[in-house]
């Protein structure tokens, strides 16, 4: 899980262009949307696209993205879950 | 005191749910739906979501579907009309994309088809058709874009610019859309429900509608009473959750048109059926009707949402509620949302209906509202209204040189400004957070805009945006296409779909400065940046604050050489454009802008005689301007060559006379780069000694005029004061 977050860190400010965010200082339960970050609605989006990309795992309605996406522990909560269901 | 009414003298519609107004009031009546599977092109997965589409194949075959739409909907405008429109006013967001779409995926180039890619395109095959000598104007304010148009129609006809102006609004479904929208996870698999509870979002759709507006009634079903704009200034795609901008333009709609709120039988809603735009847009009617709200319906659960043409095609069903009394059931929802505090006719209504308010909201927070009204029905609302020079307050411009000082400081070394300036550099002023997912043409837009009003020295913001620009965001549309197409249509950006409009780049302006005032991008091509000064002297008698007018393109190395054949008979690269913070009579303002011209010079031998005229003649021209600037696009060098000599015989003229793109080089937003310098040129009080042979004399006259050749001949005019 420590390797997940890890990754998951590095990856959303590859893909959301964070580049004056250091990927250690995001905060595994701090509020991910609409917080420090200023993370918003499309970039929930893009981040679907790249865990759908490199786990195989799909958040396709808003109502789940919203659930998922609320820590970044949560996201990788999810991932976890759901990837590993997947390669069963 | 005279007044002016605008009637809607002719009307055409195509959509999912046939074709001509008959056809349409009668699906309308009969409750039809138009939503099923998507046919129009292959999609990878086994189950196509529902669309609006139209069946068949349409004609003709040599251009665009797109195109096609719009000539069937025109064809039926135009019916029993002799002479033609004076102006052409279109809302268009994706022009010829499915063909380019098809061309990009198959890698295979198909040239001809190709030169109709610009949205702008459309208007102009239209105003070829109906010969349309006069102004022709392309909007794109994405889901407003066709309620914007008629807006800018009935402006048009206040200013005396036009009697008889011919708009609407078109879009044809293609992969950019229906991959996008998805991408944003605001489809409803089951297709579009609006306002009911299980709503879970909306369906593309294509279709047009045309309207003739005119200053005499011949035969008219109904009148535009009114229109008003406005931006939430909020987010690029989310509507203010309050509904505030929504409830600004319905507010200015109702002022515009001189009515009261009880005058209003049936709000015509926006209603796409996403769960946040149906929650904003009921926030802002409940605040507008407080206490008893006329019938609502929202008519998306029948044609699907055409975007640009959908606010054309909502103002063709309240001239159908109006002349047929019919209050349109909101199809697909069964049980209205207890949330939305909204009770949606859910069956057509047979009732007398004399005034309709029809809203569209769009991207970047661009909000349009309508009132439609039957003939004559209520006192006029407008008087006839003068055009008025805009004052600049302050200016920038971005070339392959640099900034406006650099800009001007090659210039008066003699050298050319033509390349491309590196996107660092063009980013410098913006902070990190606004640009980290913008690419190239917003960050030129929002570095120009930051620039232009540093420069005025105000500390307020401006209130309004209008925009030029020939291409939009190519970058962001080339790289969603590419990311579809290598991904087999499974990962599409988000974020490159949302940053492809045409008006993401405005959209980021108003964000930045909070303009909740009108927001208004155009596409001509060549001529866009003339669009928006058009456009923008049309809407300035209503801001009472300041406001921008920008023109910018961005260079793509794929792209540009493909649509532009300006750009692929070039040999170097070229992009920027500039910005100006304009108010309308500011005493302070050293310099003002105006718009003198703008004709369709197809079809239009005289037109330069014409130009000469409406300058005031020879001796006018002489003792105005102390310079003209000439801008000809590369691929319209013997058509625009030919059209100089003509003009400077006419006029007599003996001053300078610069040919600018061969300084700046060939982009289509070149002639706002060029007001820039002109401004700049102005300030200075003299021509940089390399333009004026080396006589270093004063700018004497101080004018400056700026002459656009080729398709369409314009001249814009910038004074000291």
């Amino acid at each position: 899980m420590e390797n997940l977050l890890n990754e998951l860190k590095a990856k959303i400010v590859a893909v959301l262009n964070l580049t004056d965010v250091d990927p250690e200082a995001i905060k595994e339960d701090e509020q991910l949307i609409g917080g420090n970050l200023d993370i918003d609605s499309i970039d929930v989006l893009e981040m679907v696209i790249m865990i759908e990309k490199d786990y195989g795992v799909k958040i396709d309605n808003r109502e789940l993205g919203a659930k998922v996406f609320s820590t970044l522990r949560t996201l990788a909560e999810y991932i976890d879950e759901n990837s590993r269901e997947s390669t069963l | 005191m005279t007044v002016l009414r605008a009637y809607i003298s002719g009307m055409g519609i195509i959509s999912a749910l046939g074709t001509g107004i008959s056809e349409t009031a009668d699906a309308l009546q009969k409750e039809r739906r138009g939503l099923r599977s998507l046919t129009l092109f292959p999609v990878a997965s086994a189950r196509p979501l529902p669309v609006g589409e139209i069946p068949g194949s349409l004609e003709p075959a040599e251009v665009p579907r797109t195109h096609q739409l719009a000539q069937i909907a025109g064809d039926q405008a135009m019916a029993g009309s002799r002479q033609p429109p004076d102006a052409v006013v279109m809302g268009v967001t994706t022009g010829g994309m499915l063909t380019t779409e098809t061309s990009l995926k198959l890698k295979s180039q198909t040239p001809e088809l190709l030169s109709y890619h610009g949205i702008g395109t459309v208007a102009e095959y239209i105003a070829g058709r109906y010969r349309c000598k006069g102004p022709v104007v392309t909007v794109s304010t994405a889901c407003s874009s066709g309620t914007v148009a008629v807006k800018i129609a009935l402006e048009l006809l206040r200013a005396g610019l036009a009697r008889r102006v011919l708009a609407g609004g078109v879009d044809s479904l293609c992969r950019l859309t229906y991959y996008g929208f998805n991408s944003l996870q605001l489809i409803d698999p089951d297709g579009a429900r609006p306002l009911d509870q299980s709503r879970r979002g909306m369906s593309v759709a294509e279709g047009a509608a045309m309207l003739l507006v005119a200053d005499r009634p011949g035969g008219a079903t109904a009148e535009i009473l009114g229109a008003g704009l406005s931006c939430d200034a909020y987010h690029p795609t989310a509507p203010h959750p309050r509904g505030k901008g929504a409830l600004a333009a319905m507010q200015a709609a109702i002022e515009d048109a001189k009515i009261s709120i009880t005058d209003i039988d049936y709000v015509n809603l926006h209603g796409t059926g996403t769960r946040d735009n149906d929650l904003s847009e009921a926030e802002a009617i409940n605040a507008l009707f407080p206490h008893q709200k006329p019938r609502l319906s929202s008519v998306k659960g029948a044609f699907g949402h055409a975007l640009a043409a959908a606010g054309a095609m909502e103002a063709v069903v309240a001239a159908i509620s109006v002349s047929r009394h019919l209050v349109p059931a909101t199809a697909g929802c069964r049980s209205p949302d207890p949330d939305l505090n909204l009770k949606p006719e859910l069956k057509p209504r047979d009732q007398t209906v004399d005034c309709v308010l029809s809203n569209s909201f769009g991207f970047g927070g661009n909000n349009a509202a309508l009132i439609v009204t039957g003939p004559d029905r209520f006192k006029p609302s407008s008087s006839p209204t003068r055009t008025r020079p805009l004052g600049i307050l302050g200016y920038a411009c971005i070339t392959g040189a640099g900034d406006t000082e650099s800009t001007l400081h090659h210039v008066s070394e003699g050298k050319a400004c033509r390349g491309l300036l590196p996107l660092e550099k063009i980013s410098e002023n913006i902070p990190p957070r606004a640009v980290r997912r913008l690419k190239r043409l917003p960050r030129l837009t929002l570095s120009l805009a930051l620039a232009a009003h540093q420069n005025s020295g105000r500390t307020e913001s401006p209130n309004a945006v209008f925009m030029g620009t020939g291409w939009g965001a190519q970058s962001e549309t080339y790289d969603f296409l590419t990311g579809l197409f290598e991904s087999e249509e499974r990962f599409p950006s988000p974020t490159d779909f949302v940053g492809s409009v045409h008006n993401a780049p405005a959209g980021q302006v108003a964000l930045q400065f909070r303009c909740t005032g009108a927001n208004i991008t155009t596409s001509g091509g060549d001529y866009s940046f003339e669009q928006a000064l058009m456009t923008a002297q049309l809407l300035a008698k209503d801001i009472d604050d300041s406001f921008f007018l920008i023109g910018a393109d961005e260079s793509h190395a794929v792209l540009s050489n493909m649509f532009d054949p300006s750009v692929s008979a070039s040999t170097t690269l070229s992009d920027g454009g500039a910005a100006f913070c304009l108010k309308q009579a500011d005493p302070g303002a050293p310099l003002t802008i105006r718009l003198n011209f703008f004709e369709n010079a197809q079809q239009n031998t005289d037109v330069i005689a014409s130009l000469t005229r409406r300058l005031g003649g020879p001796e006018k021209i002489n003792s105005a301007y102390g310079a003209l600037l000439i801008g000809i696009p590369g691929c319209r060098r013997t058509e625009g060559e030919k059209q100089l000599a003509a003009f400077l015989s006419r006029s007599g003229f003996e001053n300078p006379v610069i040919d600018y793109r061969k300084i700046i080089g060939e982009f289509a937003s070149a002639s706002a780069a060029a007001a820039a310098m002109a401004a700049g040129f102005l300030l200075k009080g003299k021509l940089p000694l390399p333009l004026d042979n080396d006589r270093g004399r004063q700018l004497n006259p101080p004018g400056v005029l700026v002459v656009g050749l080729g398709k369409y001949v314009t001249a814009m005019e910038i004074l000291a004061n």
